[in-house]
């Protein structure tokens, strides 16, 4: 029982992330309808900056919230100056200019913050080897409590803002019909680089509590993390917030299941390999996910 | 309008075709005769990568479907040629006839969800081939195959033949000469495949399914034959530059670069950059990336060559933070890549109708 709640608790605290991320990549699906191969990097690249910021001396709270901001308005950039211009051309150019920020900005955060000598990066949240509670005969790390806590606290933010706000309206407005939002007035280019934004400022808040767990900073952070948001929003059905989020903390317990009851199946090294194969199964046997729309197109 | 216009087929015309062909035999010559055996060598990395980029064209140039996993077809060619030759004690001609043939296999199988899904998605479904092909070789249950995380060593090819049109082949330079003209070998196949099936009924099905699905599969075209063959065929021309690395280094490991997703990427980059859809397009690219790649490496050490002073202050070579630079401004100046710019650019000039 306690090692059973143990997996559950592990990852649901792994899935909070998967489903930050994948909520990052719905909520630019849903408003350009791209996948944001980048989404990844974008996060790592914010989170080398947050460690930079609290390195000059900042608390680290206030350096993610710094972070977060330039990724904000960085993300927002990107969708206004780079997405848009090539989006124009074809979907094709839009995924090679995003492989391109992939490379780009993995290499530019070696290059800056030096490839092979990984930074220390603190924890959010206390992380030191007595800070635990056992309930039920599962350790339950305060770290882990603390981001299952912030992302819930994300994800309930979100869902008030686009279901709440006059902008999650004007958002919603556009990832249903953009061509007839504009028409009614709403600032399509506006939305479009506020959802890059919102995604990117996200992003620089999942790294760094990523960064808290692993202790260091390098530019590989969210390679995989970004391989287990795709599952998840795969999963989840690419445009429903609600199906990130489920199929995000879903894929961690899984994974945390499989890995935990079959090591020498799984184990560590094919941890990714659950991740690759749920894409795998859900796109050749139910393409739109668990909750995501058909998409009816006219011929 | 064009300065000068010549008719297809006209004197001029050929002259100027036989004048092409002779630059490209000169060059072609050039390399393993006057060039250092070094700089022989990075021709070769080139020459593998335009098969790499030529067989991603098939499938992403001409009919549309993104592959990022072909990575793990370049694996499946070390990977084949390694064992096979390593552990069953096979020719690496004979390694390498197989290889293609898994790669043909799997190209099929992985192509299987492109008939249903398409766009990211499917990008999605190659991104998942390619970061699972590496952990697949290290997963301890196939240690006995793969050799694991340790790789496969020794595999080299070293029982070079004597032809006197190659001149003499002895030690290191002689390596160097022969796998060139063995990767040149590989390539002409390559490019003849390539040509033989764009410029023909299949070809032309092709670029009907990129441009007009519905619209191909109402003047008959086969979608899911079509897709799965062009997939397969690719997926076997990218196994034999894989083979042709393991045969000329003799190492096999999991995180080689050309293995892992990077290796889709770069690939992606080449044909990008020389330009889709085109058959020179890879050709032209695979030299421009490998140039790029040997004049940026040591950029990084101040007062090196002369944009050394642009990247002192990296710790890292610059080359690749150049390329995605270059890769995304191309996607605004020339969105064909080189070979279309230079088309669009000649045309100003000559146009041949």
């Amino acid at each position: 029982m306690g090692r059973f709640l143990q997996y559950v608790f592990d990852g649901l605290s792994s899935g909070a992330i998967y489903s930050l991320l994948a909520l990052c990549l719905v909520v630019v699906y849903r408003g350009t309808g791209y996948l944001n191969f980048a989404q990844g990097e974008m996060a790592m690249f914010c989170t080398f900056l947050v460690w930079q910021i609290h390195d000059w001396g900042l608390p680290l709270w206030l350096a993610v919230i710094v972070g977060m901001g330039v990724g904000y308005v960085a993300g927002a950039g990107v969708e206004m100056f780079v997405i848009r211009p090539v989006a124009k051309r074809s979907p094709f150019a839009v995924f090679v200019v995003a492989i391109g920020l992939f490379l780009g900005l993995n290499s530019l955060a070696g290059a800056i913050w030096g490839a092979p000598p990984q930074e220390i990066m603190p924890s959010l949240f206390p992380n030191e080897p007595k800070d635990f509670q056992t309930i039920l005969g599962a350790t339950w790390r305060y770290q882990s409590i603390g981001i299952l806590l912030v992302g819930l606290a994300v994800t309930g933010a979100l869902f008030a803002l686009f279901n709440k706000t006059r902008f999650g309206l004007a958002m919603r407005a556009v990832a249903s019909n953009a061509e007839s939002a504009r028409l009614v007035g709403v600032n399509t280019g506006r939305v479009l680089a506020a959802s890059w934004g919102i995604a990117a400022a996200i992003g620089a808040l999942a790294g760094t509590m990523v960064a808290g767990t692993t202790g260091e900073v390098s530019p590989g952070l969210m390679f995989s993390y970004f391989v287990y948001a795709s599952a998840a929003a795969t999963l989840g059905g690419f445009d429903s917030l609600k199906g990130a989020v489920i199929a995000g903390l879903s894929i961690g317990v899984i994974e945390d299941m499989v890995a935990g009851y079959a090591p020498e199946w799984i184990g560590q090294e094919m941890r990714l390999g659950v991740a690759l194969i749920i894409i795998l199964v859900v796109l050749l046997i139910r393409p739109t996910g668990l909750f995501g729309e058909q998409k009816v197109a006219r011929v | 309008m064009a300065l000068v216009t010549i008719k297809k087929n006209s004197p001029q015309h050929i002259v100027l075709r036989v004048l092409a062909v002779a630059a490209v035999l000169i060059a072609v010559l050039w390399v393993p005769t006057k060039m250092a055996t070094g700089d022989i060598d990075s021709m070769t990395n080139a020459l593998a990568l335009v098969i790499a980029a030529s067989a991603l064209n098939l499938v992403i140039g001409y009919t549309g479907l993104i592959s990022i996993g072909h990575s793990a077809f370049f694996g499946v060619g070390t990977y084949a040629t390694g064992v096979l030759v390593s552990k069953y004690g096979w020719g690496h001609g004979w390694s390498m006839v197989l290889g293609a043939l898994i790669a043909f296999i799997i190209g099929c199988v992985v192509a299987l969800p492109a008939l249903r899904i398409k766009g990211i998605y499917l990008a999605l479904v190659t991104l998942a081939v390619a970061v699972l092909f590496p952990t697949l070789v290290k997963w301890p249950k196939l240690e006995w195959l793969t050799n694991g995380a340790r790789g496969i060593s020794g595999v080299r090819y070293d029982k070079l033949p004597s032809l006197p049109i190659l001149g003499d082949l002895k030690g290191r330079d002689g390596r160097a000469v022969f796998f060139y003209w063995f990767a040149i070998l590989l390539v002409a196949i390559t490019v003849l495949v390539c040509r033989g099936i764009v410029k023909s009924r299949v070809g032309r099905a092709l670029i009907a399914i990129r441009d007009n699905e519905i619209g191909a599969e109402v003047m008959g075209v086969n979608l899911a034959a079509t897709k799965t063959i062009v997939f397969g065929v690719s997926a076997a021309l990218t196994s034999l530059a894989g083979s042709l690395s393991v045969a000329r280094t003799g190492v096999v490991t999991a995180d080689g670069v050309n293995l892992t997703l990077l290796g889709s990427i770069i690939f992606l980059v080449v044909m990008v950059v020389g330009g889709a859809a085109t058959l020179t397009g890879p050709i032209v690219g695979a030299f421009v990336y490998v140039w790029v790649d040997n004049y940026t490496r040591d950029a990084s050490a101040s007062g090196n060559g002369p944009i050394g002073w642009l990247f002192d202050w990296s710790a890292i070579s610059p080359a690749t933070i150049i390329l995605s630079a270059a890769l995304i401004l191309l996607m605004f100046v020339a969105p064909d890549g080189v070979v279309g710019l230079i088309k669009r650019i000649s045309r100003k000039f000559v146009v041949i109708r």
